[in-house]
């Protein structure tokens, strides 16, 4: 049989139910996101060990022009390597059907005979290459799904200018590519790029590299340092045109999806500590207002014997009622969540499966945090009422004291109504409710401005990239450099309205012990294609020598105007230069580094060439251009703007929508959830107040008043303070993902301060106007009666 | 609001306020049935005090809940001048409450958070025709505790502004349930005193309930109630005067 103080604990629960909810509903928005984004964090990072542990992902790469493959052997025997891996890595136009633009992709060699040491690949379906096959090809997943390429399938491509038909024989993925993206973009674009596995004969032979590499990567002995063996390896392949070693830190893939687990960090942390602490205060709220009401009850417990343990006790099973309550609904909605937003980063990430997988410490953690937010609630109020002496228990609750409002004192008293000074005299009286009713409708609407801003800041950027800097249509990238007057043959491509050479040129840029490997892109000076913009969007003209860089680059290099720079260039002569930093510009996305095309190929030595150019197109032609541009050997890639900016509008689109339909829940959740705590309690410790102004005369329109107003106040205050507070998450997660890969503009719009205005005020109102209906059962003898 | 019916004025004194006949409250249903009023037949006459008595559970205070608007009769007749009560809605009875009765309660019900003067503006500013609110607090001698707030003062002094409440919209019936079952004699007195003055100088009609039968020497007419019903009822030669009252 129940004890007789837990059937009490039943029917008050009963009785509070819909305050009870709403507390249960807060804490699980808290508890949800808490889960969330530990488990997507547990299960980003599990997945991705387990796969790099599966699939032996290397710990160092580097890149080079040519070396014979004894040179390898020498590379494994460095201090400190473990296994190190040579391969070839080349860039390949492709000729798809039904895809009307140039597409390129990568070619990897895998060994002609077993399993690669390192990066072996994981085959999703079909089968591996034939032993010693010849015209077969492996092909990585997302450019696959992009095309609609299965096994079986044939897929054409230009080796080194020598156009040849494959088997797909099978979708593979990578752990070098969990995120696929051409190398130098920060875009994903995989319908025109992709990569590609073949025999190492048979890629080698056709790039004349055979019984060479140009691509190596390896694996540290355990406990060794990386910093000392890259420096070994760069000193080893610098006679080979050495591109620089690099560590998983400044792998582009692995980047990625550490980006993406740091922002889930940031998100673990902040919002549930705000949700919960504001659970925690209706918990209090909740059970002081019990509390007052069952004075008497308290004391009549303490006169029978019940010790302050046992009623401490029995209000805190009160609390944890509703603790589980919120767990129970957290997990289950975390974990819904969760599975949504893992389906969301197969867009953007390839594993051989990444399923959601529930951090169990994070339960256990929201459970911990929900009963400890639970216990400080609990905690002053269930005090309070232990401290009593019975006999002071048994007396009603002496009058409330009141007095002016600060407001008020300010001598504009006179001009406020009656119902504005009942309400602010209320306000200041209980500043702890106030408080957190205002903190917990700011953090509603501060939710609301985090997905808007993201999206607005997406489209700033990539209208700043794709309108006001890179003004063409479509880039194109030579396999090899040529003299300047290939840019006459492009001019003389259908369609073309304009054209503009340039040449790029990987390099080092060093200044004092920090430094860059990076594109050095020399363009005309006054070029209006790949524009130069400083920060006001005004356009750069470069100047006849030197570089300017982008603001990103000056600061990761600590460089300022006038500084002069160490360039080592990575490709041809390997020229090493000292350049003047003549300039900054704005970009958002990479950091670049930029020159005027003269000056660069002086710098290079290597005569007037170029390796690529920028077009701007005659739309109506478009198709026969691109078409005349698949049969032109020497293109190594082709971008084009719109298909770019199409595909990732709709990636990005789809996560912000989903994000930001998990945030407009929580925020309705919480605005409904507090005002409506708020308003219950006001009603209920205020009844008598209220059902005598009902008798003397006031309709109830008039008495809803009296509490509409206390709620506008709370509104008023909370939502300029949620703006604000919106704003500042906003630009807190906008730096946290602020890297070399991406810099997203903070951006910040009235339609988005006005769309959170919104959804808060609405939830609030309804919200207020579903208790403000329990007016109408208020008893209005029942205030002719005894106090309680 | 739409003001509601012509202001009495003394010249009106005599003139018949409620007509009140078979009036039956029943609560409950079934076995758990009370009849807390079980045919009242009563007139009430502007300008007049009137005290109710009768044993605890008689319907003193269904009976004022039902004059005051506060509750509709199970049956009977009741009008308040040419106004029914019996059927009226919800706005209508809020209008007759804020035009034309005053109520004071046992245990004061002031609205805390509003000072003395405060809270007897709060009716004046919507009312027809107000006394400015210092006015009804000196009435009751509560002029120099005009910004107190109800904390502040003792139960007597929160009753009396309660009265410079109820009276400062001059209404017609003050309607007055154990207005001194709080207070101790003395205070008492000067709360008795209150009412008694604004009776006089207002010519409102006051019914005042009470269990102590000697407060009954100060009404024009004294009611006795007994289950439900009107018992007995006489008139006073006299009114005796507050202060002269013996307990
Ligand atoms: N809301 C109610 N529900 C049920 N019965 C009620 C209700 N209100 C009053 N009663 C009953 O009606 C009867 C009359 O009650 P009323 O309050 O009018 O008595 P009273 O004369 O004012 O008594 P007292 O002097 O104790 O205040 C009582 O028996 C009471 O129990
Ligand atoms: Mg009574």
């Amino acid at each position: 049989m129940l004890p007789n103080l837990d059937r009490k604990l039943l029917r008050d629960l009963n009785r509070m139910k819909g305050q009870a909810v709403a507390v249960s509903l807060v804490m699980a928005c808290g508890l949800a996101m808490l889960i969330m984004a530990r488990s997507l964090i547990h299960s980003l990072e599990s997945t991705r060990q387990e796969y790099y542990e599966a699939q032996r992902f290397a710990e160092a790469f580097a890149h080079l022009k040519r070396a014979p493959n004894s040179l390898a052997a020498r590379v494994a025997e460095i201090p400190g390597v473990a296994t190190a891996q040579a391969g070839v890595a080349v860039m390949v136009t492709l000729d798809l059907d039904g895809l009307d633009e140039p597409a390129t992709g990568q070619v990897r060699s895998l060994p002609d005979f077993g399993q690669p040491e390192l990066n072996r690949l994981f085959l999703r379906t079909g089968s591996w290459l034939s032993p010693g096959s010849r015209g077969e090809v492996l092909v990585s997943e997302a450019f696959a799904e992009a095309n609609n390429l299965h096994p079986g399938d044939k897929l054409a491509m230009l080796l080194n200018g020598r156009r040849k038909e494959f088997r797909v024989t099978g979708i593979v993925l990578s752990p070098e590519i969990i995120f696929e993206a051409r190398p130098g973009a920060s875009l994903p674009d995989n319908r025109t790029y992709g990569t590609f596995w073949m025999p190492y004969k048979e890629i080698a032979t056709a790039f004349d590299l055979y019984g060479a590499f140009n691509y190596l990567t390896l694996t540290l002995a355990p406990g060794a340092e990386l910093r000392p063996v890259l420096a070994e390896v760069d000193r080893l392949l610098q006679p080979y045109g050495g591109r620089g070693a690099y560590g998983r830190a400044d792998h582009p893939s692995h980047i990625r999806v550490s980006d993406e687990i740091r922002i889930l960090q940031t998100l673990s942390i902040g919002f549930p500590a705000v949700f919960l602490s504001v659970a925690a205060f209706m918990v209090n709220a909740v059970l002081s207002r019990l509390l007052t009401l069952q004075r008497e009850q308290i004391a009549i417990l303490k006169a029978f014997g019940f010790t302050n343990r046992q009623i401490v006790f029995h209000y805190l099973k009160f609390a944890f009622v509703m603790v589980i309550g919120g767990a129970v609904v957290g997990a289950v909605g975390g974990v819904a969540l969760g599975n949504k937003l893992v389906v969301m980063y197969h867009l953007f990430f390839r594993f051989p499966d990444l399923s959601f997988r529930l951090d169990r410490s994070a339960l256990v953690m929201a459970l911990a945090v929900g009963a400890g937010a639970a216990m400080v609630g609990v905690f002053s109020a269930v005090r309070r009422a232990a401290k009593l002496p019975p006999a002071e228990a048994m007396r009603p609750e002496p009058p409330a004291n009141f007095r002016p409002a600060l407001i008020e004192r300010t001598g504009i008293g006179h001009l406020f109504s009656h119902s504005f000074r009942i309400a602010v005299r209320n306000l200041e009286r209980r500043p702890a409710q106030a408080l957190f009713t205002v903190a917990g409708l700011a953090l509603a609407t501060g939710i609301l401005i985090i997905p808007n801003s993201f999206r607005d800041s997406v489209t700033e950027l990539l209208g700043f990239q794709w309108d006001v800097v890179q003004r063409q249509d479509m880039n194109l990238g030579l396999v090899e450099p040529a003299s300047i007057q290939v840019r006459d043959l492009l001019r003389q491509l259908p369609g073309v309205i304009a054209a503009e050479p340039f040449r790029g040129a990987a390099a080092r840029i060093r200044f004092g012990h920090r430094s860059r490997q990076i594109g050095i892109i020399g363009t005309p000076a006054d070029t209006q294609h790949s524009r130069v913009i400083d920060g006001k969007y005004r356009e750069i003209v470069l100047p006849p020598e030197g570089l300017v860089v982008s603001t990103k680059l000056a600061e990761v290099l600590d460089v300022k105007v006038g500084d002069e720079l160490t360039v080592e260039f990575l490709e041809g002569r390997r020229a090493l230069r000292t350049v003047p930093l003549v300039g900054v510009c704005e970009d958002l996305t990479g950091i670049a580094a930029h020159m005027d095309l003269r000056a660069l190929n002086r710098l290079l030595g290597e005569g007037d060439v170029i390796n690529g150019a920028s077009f701007t197109l005659d739309m109506a032609h478009r198709a026969e251009f691109l078409h005349a541009l698949k049969k032109i050997p020497r293109v190594s890639w082709v971008g084009i703007k719109e298909s770019l900016r199409e595909n990732f509008r709709q990636t990005t689109a789809a996560s912000i929508n989903l994000i930001q339909s998990i945030y407009l829940v929580f925020a309705i959740v919480v605005a409904f959830g507090v005002v409506y705590n708020n308003a219950r309690i006001s009603l209920a410790e205020r009844s008598r107040e209220l059902a005598t102004l009902r008798v003397i005369g006031f309709s109830e329109r008039e008495v809803g008043a009296v509490l509409i107003t206390e709620l506008t106040i709370l509104a008023l205050i909370a939502l300029p303070i949620g703006l604000l507070l919106g704003t500042g998450f906003a630009k807190g997660i906008v730096s946290a993902v602020n890297t070399e890969t991406v810099r997203l503009p903070v951006i910040f719009t009235l339609h988005n301060y006005a769309f959170a205005t919104m959804v808060v005020t609405v939830a609030s109102a309804i919200s207020a106007l579903v208790v403000l209906r329990r007016l109408k059962e208020l008893n209005l003898v029942s205030a002719l009666k005894a106090p309680e | 609001m739409e003001p509601f019916t012509p202001k009495t004025s003394i010249s009106d004194a005599g003139r018949k306020v409620f007509h009140v006949r078979g009036l039956t409250k029943v609560y409950g249903m079934g076995q758990a049935e009370v009849h807390a009023l079980a045919g009242v037949d009563l007139d009430l006459h502007a300008g007049e005090l009137v005290v109710l008595l009768g044993p605890s559970g008689s319907g003193k205070t269904t009976l004022l809940n039902n004059l005051g608007g506060l509750d509709v009769p199970t049956a009977g007749e009741l009008r308040y001048r040419d106004f029914d009560l019996t059927c009226a809605n919800e706005t209508d009875l809020t209008r007759y409450r804020r035009d034309s009765v005053g109520f004071i309660f046992q245990f004061y019900n002031l609205i805390p958070s509003l000072t003395a003067r405060e809270n007897v503006a709060l009716i004046t500013e919507v009312a027809r025709d107000p006394m400015p609110p210092e006015d009804a607090l000196n009435m009751v001698n509560l002029g120099a505790r005009l910004d107190h707030f109800p904390a502040q003062l003792s139960g007597g002094e929160q009753q009396r502004v309660a009265i410079a409440r109820a009276i400062a919209k001059r209404p017609e019936v003050l309607l007055c349930d154990e207005p001194t079952g709080a207070l101790d004699v003395r205070t008492g007195i000067v709360v008795l005193e209150a009412l008694e003055r604004a009776n006089r100088d207002l010519g409102t009609l006051t019914v005042v309930i009470t269990h102590n039968a000697v407060m009954a020497e100060m009404a024009d007419r004294v009611i006795h109630l007994s289950d439900g019903r009107v018992l007995s009822e006489h008139r006073n030669a006299k009114r005796a005067a507050p202060s002269t009252l013996n307990w």
